[in-house]
């Protein structure tokens, strides 16, 4: 026989190429521009061959005394962790509700499953421009407009920046937007396990006289521990690492600049900032990001189960 | 067509022997039934024909071709599988067509050729409907047409009718013979159905933990089985099976007593009886072939028993009785219903007992002096 | 006699599920409407501020609640918008053919993101589910985990290179800009690449082995039988995957932002930093202008939205088979 190529290396080749150009490659340059004093894009102006610790050590410096980072800091931390509750509790919560509700033998839950994935799908120009008129300061915003026709305030007040509710007037803001779309994947990962679930269970619960809340705590969630693991992993991963959402509600000032950034948004900012911009510093921050999110990714895998998924080829043709 | 034959060819899964060193010649337009219990390498076998799976070791030929390294599409196999596999995005004509057109063949000869078949197994009113919208039998019908337009060298069937309610069964059964007569394909028909195996083939081939145990006509495969395994496989209800003792030597008169129950062969039997090394045979008979006698006859063998179960089946009884401290069953006419507790003599011709050495499980028959 | 008993045993099973559900639902039918009344509830502020993006879209001012019935609807803003009067105070800075080449380029974006997803995602999910090869688990393995990966640390590199790759093309504005949108698109369908792999994956592993090797059999090369056989089976697969591709491409800000913004000094816009660029300047911006900026943006994703929302819901599950 002729040696010949493996016919999956032509199917795997378009993808794979687009992988290392656009994950690995990357992934290693950006670990490398770590360690060069990169600045403003001066990729022609020799920063690259200079190999330094130096953005470590005033990443260091910056987190333990500038204030405007350890805002961002305080701010990583509050927003993954508060958000992270919102979603998963939120996400049990729909899941819950709407597998009540079907239940009764009708699908009434479809058209709140799909309500409720909207905020994903949403352009994230337009979901942050909602946002934005939403908690806009003056009294044409709609929740000072709201307010104040209800009588709760009578100044319209700026949510997102004044001094006398921060931070957690930003930090209130970061998480509603954020905590709607997150909320979505909880969703839809408990509500699928939920109907897994053999209906004579539930039958059997009934006709034991279980009420419905003895249903949820003693039959229904701890069915869902281990999909409540995975959520929580990957969806943990996915805060730390978000910032799209928030982005445009920085830059158009509708959070404080540092007590509505998050780690990742600081990075972009530092890289992407029109006037002086500082890739060197950037790349070292984000790379402190890829090994939190190295280690809880592979987490998630374990908890996926992933082995089981990837069963072995039939046939030898 | 062409003959199929396979030369020591073991197929591993990792760790699991699927077949064990088979070699196997299926003759030139002859049919072939592969029996054998379920896990016992038969899909397997039919695979490594098709070319899906690659043996491990050994060769395959057709005539004088070696193909065991020739991919399926190069092998002009037709191949029916256990679940038809049909392609569920094309209408029954063109499940049909789809090996044509992979020839060019033009349009007008694969109409010509896809209306023959059709009609052939009566599916002509089929032929605008998706699989989705047939029949089990139907869709039997249009795998197969697919595997004969091609007018494959070899045709492998894998359980065809296994899907199927039994009337239906019976009657493509006899569909599938005469078609495969009149067009002298070399043909290999995976069953585990011994009855199936038995009335339609020319030959079938006893398979057992990916060995071969017996490749015989269906008759010897009944009568003469060259092993326990095919002894207790093969009928049903299964041959019985009883341990006795051999108290006589003699190459020209052997003896063998079970429960207390005496009879000596004579003759070529009791050379080979007298052969054996231990003490100990296997004695085997069919529950068509023993009858139930109140009393003992001298030129039969027969066993005092007593009646445990009867089922009653309409067209015949089966007498469960206690033999010792084993169980056996005998076929009785309906005119003959035993009580339950009462005791008989159970008689089978001698011509009928199959003699087995407990040691290598072989028919005694069959071991070379 | 069989499609009879078949009936037979259909009934009965129906009759099965009803005496479960007698037992086993909420007491009352009542209960479950009353749920979907608080789950509603809860839902309203959610569509309200849906509704009211739409509704401002249409107004002569931000509709905020409270004011709905006040305000006076027209299609004014709309108008505007497509006449290019989008910030009225700064004069006139954009032309009708801008606000075109804008929607034009979101577009363009998108599609080329759902052409080069549902293009390499086939290849490799189908390769992953049915070939040998070397690597394979580790390899998916690997893929899956590029997705967890942060994509800020991608995006900085991906920039350097963009930049550096770019300096030959300087001195031609129309080249540099078919290759800003050439890298939007691959760097921004690359983001897409890992669930999409799997879930494509997903999809053909629910083919029988059989069919495929039938085609084989047949006469069929591998890449036939995966052509003819195999692909037609998958094309709802193919429909949803094309369908989170686009939308994925269309709800885009940052690579748009960074690539063909950034990139191109503002130059190339979509409809992401059109926006983006409008709120920023509000002092010159007239909001309901943008609003109806906003409603034409979100459209698209709300049409899809009602058409495929069953298998929206069910390929967003469909990674996960514990
Ligand atoms: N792809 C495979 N990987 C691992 N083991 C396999 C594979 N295919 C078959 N086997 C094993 O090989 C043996 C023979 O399997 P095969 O499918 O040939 O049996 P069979 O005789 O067709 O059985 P059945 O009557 O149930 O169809 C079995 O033990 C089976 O578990
Ligand atoms: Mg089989």
């Amino acid at each position: 026989m002729r040696p010949r190529v493996n016919p999956a290396l032509f199917f795997l080749l378009p993808a794979l190429t687009l992988i290392a150009v656009f994950y690995v490659v990357p992934l290693a340059l950006s670990i490398y521009i770590g360690f060069t004093p990169l600045r403003n894009w001066n990729i022609a102006g020799g920063y690259l061959s200079q190999v330094t610790l130096e953005n470590y050590e005033r990443l260091f410096h910056m987190v333990m005394y500038d204030p405007d980072i350890g805002k961002v800091v305080a701010t990583t931390v509050v927003f993954t962790v508060v958000t992270l509750a919102v979603n998963v509790l939120g996400g049990l919560a729909l899941a819950l509700t709407m597998y009540l509700m079907d239940l009764s033998g009708r699908e009434l839950s479809l058209g709140f499953r799909t309500l409720w994935m909207l905020p994903r799908m949403t352009p994230i120009a337009v979901y942050s421009l909602m946002w934005y008129y939403f908690f806009l300061p003056g009294e044409e915003g709609i929740l000072n407009s709201i307010a104040m026709r209800l009588g709760l305030i009578d100044e319209p007040v700026n949510w997102g920046n004044d001094p006398d509710l921060l931070p957690y007037g930003a930090w209130a803001i970061l998480v509603v937007v954020n905590g709607l779309v997150g909320v979505s994947f909880g969703m839809v990962v408990f509500y699928a396990a939920l109907r897994s679930i053999p209906r004579e269970q539930i039958v059997a619960a009934r006709v034991d006289g279980a009420s419905t809340l003895h249903l949820v705590l003693y039959i229904l969630i701890p069915q869902l521990r281990w999909h409540i693991t995975y959520v929580t992993v990957w969806q943990l991963l996915s805060l730390l690492t978000t910032y799209a959402h928030i982005f445009l509600l920085v830059e158009w000032g509708a959070v404080d600049e540092f007590w509505g950034s998050n780690w990742a948004l600081y990075v972009f900012n530092k890289a992407f900032a029109l006037g002086e911009s500082d890739q060197g510093l950037a790349a070292a921050a984000a790379t402190i990001l890829v090994l939190i999110g190295a280690g809880l990714g592979v987490l998630a895998l374990r908890l996926m189960g992933f082995g089981r998924m990837m069963a072995e080829p039939r046939g030898e043709v | 067509m062409v003959e199929v034959s396979l030369e020591r060819v073991t197929k591993r899964f990792g760790r699991v022997v699927a077949l064990d060193q088979v070699s196997l010649v299926f003759e030139d337009g002859k049919f072939t039934a592969l029996l054998g219990p379920s896990g016992s390498g038969k899909t397997t076998l039919l695979y490594i024909i098709a070319g899906i799976y690659k043996p491990t070791s050994g060769r395959i030929y057709f005539g004088g071709e070696d193909v065991t390294d020739l991919p399926p599409n190069k092998r002009n196999v037709g191949l029916v599988f256990q679940n038809y596999a049909l392609y569920p995005h094309m209408t029954v004509y063109d499940n049909i067509a789809f090996p044509l057109r992979l020839r060019k063949l033009p349009e007008s000869k694969i109409d010509r050729k896809v209306r023959e078949v059709a009609k052939m197994l009566r599916i002509e009113e089929l032929l605008d409907r998706y699989p989705s919208q047939l029949s089990g039998g139907q869709q039997q019908r249009v795998a197969l047409a697919r595997a004969l337009v091609k007018e494959p060298t070899v045709l492998l069937l894998d359980e065809p009718l296994s899907n199927l309610d039994a009337l239906l069964r019976v009657s493509i059964r006899a569909e599938l013979k005469r078609l495969q007569k009149d067009l002298g394909i070399t043909t290999i028909y995976v069953t585990h159905d011994q009855a199936e195996a038995l009335s339609m083939a020319d030959t079938v081939v006893v398979i057992d933990r990916g060995r071969v145990q017996q490749v015989d006509t269906p008759q010897n495969i009944y009568n003469r089985p060259r092993n326990l395994f095919v002894a207790t496989f093969i009928g049903s209800p299964p041959a019985n099976v009883l341990y006795a003792r051999l108290t006589e030597k003699n190459p020209s008169l052997a003896c063998v007593e079970v429960n207390k129950a005496r009879f000596c062969f004579e003759g070529e039997r009791a050379a080979r009886l007298s052969r054996l090394g231990g003490e100990e045979v296997v004695l085997a008979f069919r529950p068509e072939r023993a009858r139930l006698g109140t009393e003992p006859r001298s030129d039969m063998l027969s066993i005092p028993a007593e009646v445990y179960v009867v089922e009653t089946l309409g067209r015949e009884n089966v007498v469960t009785l206690v033999v010792g401290a084993s169980m056996v069953k005998v076929v009785t006419p309906p005119s003959q219903v035993p009580r339950l507790g009462e005791s008989y003599y159970v008689l089978v011709d001698p011509r009928d007992v199959m003699l087995f050495d407990p040691v290598t499980e072989l028919n005694i028959d069959y071991i070379e002096a | 006699m069989a499609r009879l008993a078949l009936r037979r045993a259909r009934a009965e099973a129906r009759a099965a599920e009803r005496v479960m559900g007698d037992v086993e639902t909420l007491r009352s039918a009542r209960r479950a409407y009353l749920l979907a009344a608080v789950l509603g509830a809860a839902s309203l502020p959610m569509v309200l501020l849906y509704l009211l993006l739409v509704l401002s879209s249409f107004a002569d001012t931000i509709v905020t609640g409270p004011d709905i019935l006040e305000a006076r609807y027209s299609l004014d803003n709309w108008l505007m918008f497509f006449r290019g009067e989008v910030a009225p105070a700064a004069g006139r800075l954009y032309t009708t053919a801008d606000i075109l080449a804008t929607i034009a380029n979101t577009a363009i974006v998108a599609l080329g993101v759902t052409a080069v997803v549902v293009f390499t995602s086939v290849l490799a999910g189908y390769a992953f589910s049915r070939m040998r090869f070397r690597w394979r688990r580790g390899l998916m393995t690997f893929i899956i985990l590029l997705h967890a990966f942060p994509g800020v640390a991608l995006i900085i590199a991906v920039y350097a290179m963009y930049v550096w790759s770019s300096m030959p093309l300087a001195r031609s504005e129309g080249a540099m800009v078919a290759y800003a949108f050439a890298f939007t698109v691959l760097a921004r369908a690359s983001l897409e690449l890992p669930m999409s792999i799997w879930l494509m994956k997903g999809f053909f592993d629910r083919i029988p082995w059989e069919v495929e090797w039938s085609a084989l059999i047949d006469g069929a090369s591998r890449l036939r039988a995966w052509w003819q056989i195999v692909l037609p089976q998958v094309k709802p697969g193919i429909a949803a995957l094309a369908i989170f591709a686009f939308l994925a491409g269309w709800e885009d800000l940052i690579y748009v932002h960074v690539f063909l913004y950034i990139g191109t000094a503002g130059k190339v816009k979509t409809l992401a930093t059109l926006i983006e660029e409008l709120t920023a300047n509000i002092e010159t911006s007239y909001l309901p202008v943008v609003a109806a900026a906003g409603t034409l943006y979100l459209l698209p994703t709300i049409l899809f939205f009602v058409l495929t929302q069953k298998l929206l819901l069910e390929a967003y599950s469909g990674g996960l088979k514990a």
